[in-house]
């Protein structure tokens, strides 16, 4: 892509997020909305393939509705209220629908549908904004309007999340469409305490985005797609499969990596509000991530491709991928566990 | 009184000398047989200290541990019994020792031999003079293991081995006897220590004694358990000799010898053992009958007279148990080693339809297996008579159950059939053997222990019995024709025996008789109880504890049905066709529930 | 407690410092200067505990367990030396570097004063020990076998870190060391039901309770040496630590909620032993023996008696170092013949005299041999499983016999007997292997001197 388009447009999205993030006033934040969703067009359709036109396709069309639904909510609530304003969202129907829209920008179950699809379509650095950057704006809406949303919605839809970002995983090859759900069970999680402390949503979220990072930049030094391809990761980087390793079980929530520190957060919030058997079976059906990370880490790291001598050769050529970022980002995605205590002062 | 304790345990030290030092020199059977005998005679003075004063001790040193109130030490208690059997058991195995040397010295390993019989010895001794319940525990399993290792000696013959860990299996049984008692007096008396149990005798304690009857059943091969030990003689026969003859078998009634404070008041545990005795001592005897491995009669032979001692104890008159145990020990080790000193001059060789006419070549043996045999039958003024005789004629005055005398009177001419019938046919008649055979028994190796032995057989009954003062009361006076009864049955079944056998020698069974089958096939004991039961269990487990329960119900009800399920649920999740107009479907199924159902909830 | 752990961890440079030709015997010889270490905390002077310092404590239960995981860390480097003679020196290191990882989390887990961090240390246990299994295991089903491990044990355990937080937010504190002056609060029986079994459910997983038993044969089976070696040594002993450890703080009044678990112990006990009757393969026999000597141990600490907990503790060390040396013989066979069926690997001791000695003694400490340690863990627990119910020693007793048999038998058919033909050339028993042998029983024996060390709290 043409540099100075790509500035517009990479300028145009954050600025659509910054907008949406620091508004107050309903219009402003569908604006913000609409220009994210638009300039983040071209950067899915990258490469001028059906794949990616129909996975921009679907995330117009998704977007679209969401932002539709999100105006509808607005102005549903301005008839009732006569308000614009995002913190007097009290006409139960218009927060109800509000929650919908911003779900379905988020891609929680039972909207969940678009997401692996479009993530599978497009490129390894798109496919990285859309599933990081992307959540900020409807994330920090939520936000703010946390204490007028039913609660209820939120409890179902991220539950529903977390089992389908489960179950769909499971049956995935392509990596794509595995850190797709993986996303989707992570939105879950950060919905799930959303409604008990808001601020455990933003921890997730802060360290759900380095751990996305370095798996995608793990993924791009061999533009790696599918499982089978990054069993070859060993011929070519060694090292690499070890931390693909930590990074996938930290991504699964194993302690002692950061991964878990999230899930402790978070089922420690919601067992102090007397939530029991919810936070058990999140825990559980964390399980099955788990399960599809370790599978990666099988063939990846802890087994050996039975490949022809000639992969070894591939050792030989210098990598001229810039990896400077690499290094910080894993450190962060997978050792800031003993950093828990101070981050319990978020509370 | 110090040089009591001292000396005693400064027999059991160096005991410990050849056990610890290596022994890769060429010298050392004949070091370990010295340092034994060094022992013996160490010992002998306690023992002649305590005939004349009678005066008990018990050493309680090396504190081990406290648990919560009750206090573990080693402690050695020095009584009748631990002082009268210490030297009885050296001397044995002096003798024997000095046999192995003769018998074993072909064998590349000769010195481990010689380390595990030391070994043994040791264990026995520890649990002979041991004064609480884990010390003797610690005797009990460490005689067992023994065991296990000098049958098993020649570990190339799956024979040695089967029979070693059938030994092992048969002991463990009794060991949960034992280890029942053990849980029992922990739980009630608060104490392991001897003096305590007896000093509470508590009431009903017929469940811990049923412990100890079981253990004794399995240590000292009665009846249900006894199998093991005609299997034993796979192993060497100085091993035969010393194990499974005179000591370790002995351990059983000896327990139950320890325990008698609590056995001599309760009823039960006396019928129990005397039934157990009874039956034990005829069946064997009858096994016995028709054996043609000499070591096997001697084995069965073993067994029937430790079924004696148990019908002793069922009496009981323990301190007469006591002095069998001692006297037998003298002559069925003896008895042993001829058939040991036999087997090696034929080659190998144990059957006794092989042998014959020995009195010529093997003079020396030959002698002394006759004495043993009459010892062993109770001949009157040789060693056996002394407590034998004693044993049936306070069995025939008291009053306990009828049926165990008489089965107990009917093994012992028994006993005078199979003695009989070793000594027809291994050493009267023509020699049957190859005649190529180097017959020899002029190695002082082998006369020097025999004919000790042999001197035992003969004397040490009158001595023992001479100067040891009877703690039970014997029968004093009887009617003559029970006092001749022991010595008739025996007369009887020599007599007896001896027609029978000149008659049948050269007769031929056409149709083995159901009598005979049922002898032969020593009661279908070994039959029904080592097919049936180990294929049960085995199929058992394998049937049902691996492959039903482990492979298939605890496998399918986890682990699979858990990724069956996910499995499913997966496919079904994930089969999303990329058809947009169903997932706005969704979003619009979904908008319409919430709205509906949750609009009127807030 | 520092003293212990930083040395520990500065064996990781140590490692991918040295020469390779150094690295075996530097690490083997740094480890076990650092188990040296641990020796003066067995001098618990104070009744109640040493507290180290906010973090860490250690007592008469932990102590011990401790002793044993620093003590098994250069036994693990000793038998890994022949595993990988192949492996570039790099992938040595991170072998090493795995146990040398693993170590530092037990250590810091048996002596974590913080339930949280207990629970978040004997979590993080699990991932250098998958990797060690499924990365340098043997067969392909090392893959399942490390699936297995991980998810029973999570599964299991997750419920645990609820049940904890739970217990944070109604307590205030999850501190060990306050453990005996937390009032128990709530009385309705079916939360504390639920709370005894979320508890319970992750320890009993990890020892492992009988039915949930699966993933240890499969783990011990296809897990390197060392990774056999930890297991059955340390790791199962985690779930034996924890649950003495929770069972004080658990509700007197739910007591109801132990029988269920003792019955299947019971039962799974004679139940694991019979397989092992049956097992071809050496180290599946010894992992199922491994699961039975652990259900007594379940047993022990579900009756909650003095003399019961004594039994637990006492069986943990005397398991821990027994079934670790018979990993040790099975794999010198195995490094031998290539196999481990035991039916290819007979009539060693014609060949390899001084290991049948090994082998007699491993056997004979595994079937509890008086006076050894594993006879007096086993009698405690017998007794005291004797005075709870006289009826369980009937299946007490059937798993003495069979132990014993099984045993007698692993031995019977690897040592005695005539050997097999294909095993003429193998190669003597190294000094290495005798030394690891050694290494393993002279604690053994030692500790029969004095028992009660062992012995844990109720001592």
């Amino acid at each position: 892509m043409n540099p100075l388009t790509l500035s517009l447009v990479l300028t145009t999205m954050i600025s659509g997020t910054l907008i949406v993030m620091t508004s107050s006033h309903w219009f402003m934040i569908w604006v913000g909305f609409e220009m994210n969703m638009l300039a983040i067009i071209p950067l899915l359709t990258k490469e001028h393939n059906p794949r990616s036109t129909e996975a921009a396709t679907k995330y117009f069309l998704t977007q679209a509705t969401a932002s539709m639904l999100l105006m509808m909510a607005a102005i549903t609530n301005l008839l009732y209220t006569g308000h614009w304003s995002i913190m007097k969202l009290i006409n139960p129907t218009a927060s109800i629908m509000m929650t919908m829209a911003l779900t379905m920008k988020l891609g929680l179950s039972p909207f969940h549908f678009w997401v692996p699809e479009v993530t599978q379509g497009i490129p390894l650095m798109s496919g990285l904004i859309l599933l990081t950057w992307q959540k900020l704006a409807p994330l920090s809406v939520l936000y703010m309007i946390m204490p007028l949303i039913n609660m209820n919605i939120l409890l179902i839809m991220s539950l529903m999340s977390i089992a389908i970002g489960g179950w769909g995983g499971l049956n995935q090859t392509q990596l794509r469409k595995i850190m797709a759900y993986s996303s989707i069970a992570h939105m879950g999680w950060m919905l799930a305490v959303l409604a008990y402390n808001p601020t455990m949503t933003l921890l997730n979220l802060y360290l759900y985005i380095p751990m996305t990072i370095t798996t995608f930049m793990l993924l791009m030094i061999n533009s790696t797609t599918t499982t089978t391809s990054l069993s070859h990761t060993y011929n070519k980087l060694p090292l690499i499969t070890t931390l693909i390793l930590i990074t996938m079980l930290s991504l699964g929530g194993l302690p002692p990596l950061t991964g878990f520190l999230p899930k402790w957060a978070i089922i420690q919030e919601m067992t102090k509000n007397s939530s029991i058997i919810m936070p058990t079976l999140m825990a559980l059906l964390a399980l099955l991530n788990l399960y599809f990370y370790t599978r990666i880490t099988y063939t990846t790291s802890l087994t050996m491709f039975p490949t022809a001598n000639n992969m070894k050769i591939k050792w030989q050529f210098k990598n001229s991928k810039q990896t400077m970022s690499l290094p910080l980002m894993i450190t962060i995605s997978t050792l800031t566990l003993p950093l828990a205590p101070m981050m319990m002062i978020l509370d | 009184m110090n040089l009591f304790s001292t000396l005693m345990l400064l027999s059991l030290i160096i005991l410990m000398l050849p056990i610890m030092s290596t022994s890769n020199n060429y010298s050392y059977p004949q070091y370990a047989k010295t340092m034994i005998f060094y022992s013996f005679m160490t010992s002998l003075p306690p023992t002649i200290m305590f005939i004349q004063s009678g005066q008990e001790m018990m050493i309680s040193n090396w504190y081990w541990m406290t648990i919560q109130t009750m206090k573990l030490s080693l402690s050695f208690k020095l009584d009748f019994f631990s002082m009268m059997f210490m030297p009885v058991a050296l001397f044995i195995t002096w003798s024997i020792m000095e046999f192995s040397m003769w018998y074993m010295h072909s064998d590349p390993n000769i010195n481990r031999f010689f380390k595990y019989l030391l070994m043994f010895l040791v264990t026995m001794l520890i649990l002979v003079t041991a004064n609480n319940i884990f010390q003797l525990f610690i005797g009990w399993e460490g005689v067992g293991i023994m065991s296990f290792l000098l049958i098993g000696w020649w570990y190339g013959r799956a024979d040695a081995n089967t029979a070693a860990l059938q030994a092992i299996l048969y002991n463990r049984i009794g060991d949960v006897g034992f280890i029942l008692s053990m849980a029992w007096f922990m739980a009630n008396s608060n104490s392991w220590e001897l003096q305590q149990i007896f000093m509470l005798n508590l009431n009903n304690n017929t469940l811990p004694l049923m412990g100890l009857l079981l253990a004794a059943t399995g240590k000292s091969a009665q009846f249900g358990l006894h199998p093991w030990l005609p299997s034993a003689m796979e192993g060497p026969t100085p091993v035969s000799a010393l194990l499974h003859s005179s000591t370790m078998v002995v351990a059983g009634i000896f327990l139950l010898i320890r325990f008698y404070p609590l056995m001599e008041s309760n009823k039960m545990i006396q019928s129990l053992a005397l039934c157990l005795g009874a039956i034990t001592t005829l069946f064997t005897a009858i096994c016995a009958l028709t054996q043609n491995d000499i070591k096997k009669i001697v084995a069965f032979s073993t067994s029937s007279q430790l079924g004696l001692m148990m019908v002793t104890i069922g009496i009981n008159q323990p301190h007469l148990a006591f002095l069998h145990i001692c006297t037998h020990a003298f002559f069925k080790a003896m008895l042993f080693l001829c058939s040991g000193s036999i087997i090696h001059s034929l080659g190998d060789e144990q059957d006794i339809r092989k042998m014959g006419g020995l009195f010529k070549s093997l003079p020396f043996t030959t002698t002394a297996l006759i004495i043993g045999s009459l010892a062993l039958t109770g001949m009157p003024f040789l060693t056996g008579f002394y407590s034998k005789d004693l044993i049936i004629e306070t069995a025939n005055t008291s009053y306990m159950n009828a049926w165990a005398l008489l089965i107990t009177l009917i093994a012992t001419s028994l006993t005078a059939v199979y003695s009989t019938r070793i000594i027809f046919f291994a050493l009267l008649g023509k020699p049957r053997f190859p005649s190529l055979i180097l017959i020899n028994e002029n190695n002082p190796l082998l006369m020097n222990p025999i004919t000790r032995l042999l001197i035992g057989s003969i004397f040490a009954g009158f001595f023992i019995s001479n100067n040891i003062t009877p703690s039970t009361v014997p029968q004093m006076t009887m009617p003559l024709h029970l006092k001749l009864t022991a010595l008739f049955v025996t007369l009887m079944g020599f007599a007896m025996a001896l027609e029978l056998n000149y008659m049948t020698q050269n007769l031929k069974h056409k149709h083995p008789s159901a009598a005979f089958k049922f002898s032969t096939m020593l009661g279908y004991f070994p039959i029904t109880m080592h097919r049936l039961n180990p294929l049960t269990s085995l199929v058992m487990s394998q049937k049902s504890a691996t492959m039903l329960l482990d492979l298939i119900w605890l496998e399918n009800t986890l682990p699979k049905l858990i990724s069956k399920i996910q499995q499913n649920t997966s496919v079904m999740v994930s089969s999303q066709k990329g058809l947009v107009k169903l997932y706005f479907l969704s979003f619009l199924i979904t908008m319409t529930t919430a709205l509906i159902i949750l609009n009127f909830h807030v | 407690m520092l003293k212990i752990i930083i040395p520990t961890v500065m064996l990781i440079p140590l490692t991918w410092l040295s020469k390779s030709n150094m690295l075996w015997i530097n690490s083997t010889m740094y480890s076990l200067m650092i188990s040296m270490t641990c020796l003066p905390l067995m001098n618990q002077f104070c009744d109640n505990s040493l507290n180290l310092s906010m973090l860490f404590f250690s007592d008469s239960l932990s102590t011990p367990l401790l002793m044993l995981t620093t003590w098994l860390l250069p036994l693990m480097i000793i038998a890994s030396q022949h595993h990988m003679p192949k492996e570039p020196p790099t992938r040595k290191k991170l072998y090493i570097t795995m146990m040398i990882l693993l170590q530092i989390f037990l250590i810091m887990t048996f002596s974590a004063t913080e339930l949280i961090m207990f629970y978040i240390l004997f979590e993080a246990t699990l991932v250098p020990t998958l990797i060690m299994i499924t990365r340098w295991g043997g067969q392909t089903e090392r893959l399942n076998a490390g699936i297995y491990f991980l998810f029973y044990t999570l599964a299991g355990s997750l419920p645990l870190l609820v049940a904890l937080i739970y217990t944070q937010t109604t307590l205030g504190s999850l501190n060990l060391l306050l453990a005996q002056y937390w009032i128990d609060s709530s009385t309705h029986i079916w939360g504390d039901s639920l709370l005894w079994l979320a508890y319970m459910m992750a320890f009993m997983v990890k020892m492992p309770l009988y039915g949930l038993h699966l993933w240890l044969p499969k783990a011990h089976v296809e897990a390197p040496i060392a990774g056999s070696m930890v297991l059955a040594a340390i790791l199962l002993k985690l779930g034996g630590y924890g649950m003495l450890r929770i069972t004080m703080m658990l509700s007197p009044t739910i007591n109801f909620m132990a029988y269920p678990f003792m019955m299947l112990s019971l039962w799974g006990m004679v139940m694991t032993s019979s397989i092992c009757l049956r097992q071809t393969d050496l180290k599946s026999l010894i992992a199922y023996s491994s699961v039975s000597h652990m259900a007594l141990v379940i047993m022990a600490i579900l009756i909650q008696s003095p003399w019961s907990f004594m039994g637990a503790t006492a069986l943990m060390i005397a398991h821990g170092l027994t079934s670790s040396l018979l990993f040790c013989l099975a794999n010198s066979n195995y490094e031998r013949t290539h196999s481990r069926t035991m039916i290819l690997a007979r009539g060693l001791q014609m060949i390899l005299p001084l290991m049948a000695a090994w082998w007699l003694l491993a056997s004979l400490t595994n079937l509890a041999l008086p006076p050894s340690i594993n006879l007096i863990g086993e009698l405690f627990v017998t007794v005291s499983m004797f005075s709870w119910s006289n009826f369980s020693i009937i299946l007490l007793g059937i798993n003495i016999i069979i132990t014993a048999l099984y045993t007698l038998y692993m031995l019977i058919m690897t040592q005695r007997g005539k050997y097999t033909y294909h095993i003429h050339n193998i190669k003597p028993s190294f000094t290495r292997e005798n030394t690891l042998m050694s290494l393993h029983l002279v604690p053994l024996l030692l500790l029969m001197i004095s028992p009660k060390i062992i012995l844990g709290t109720t001592y």
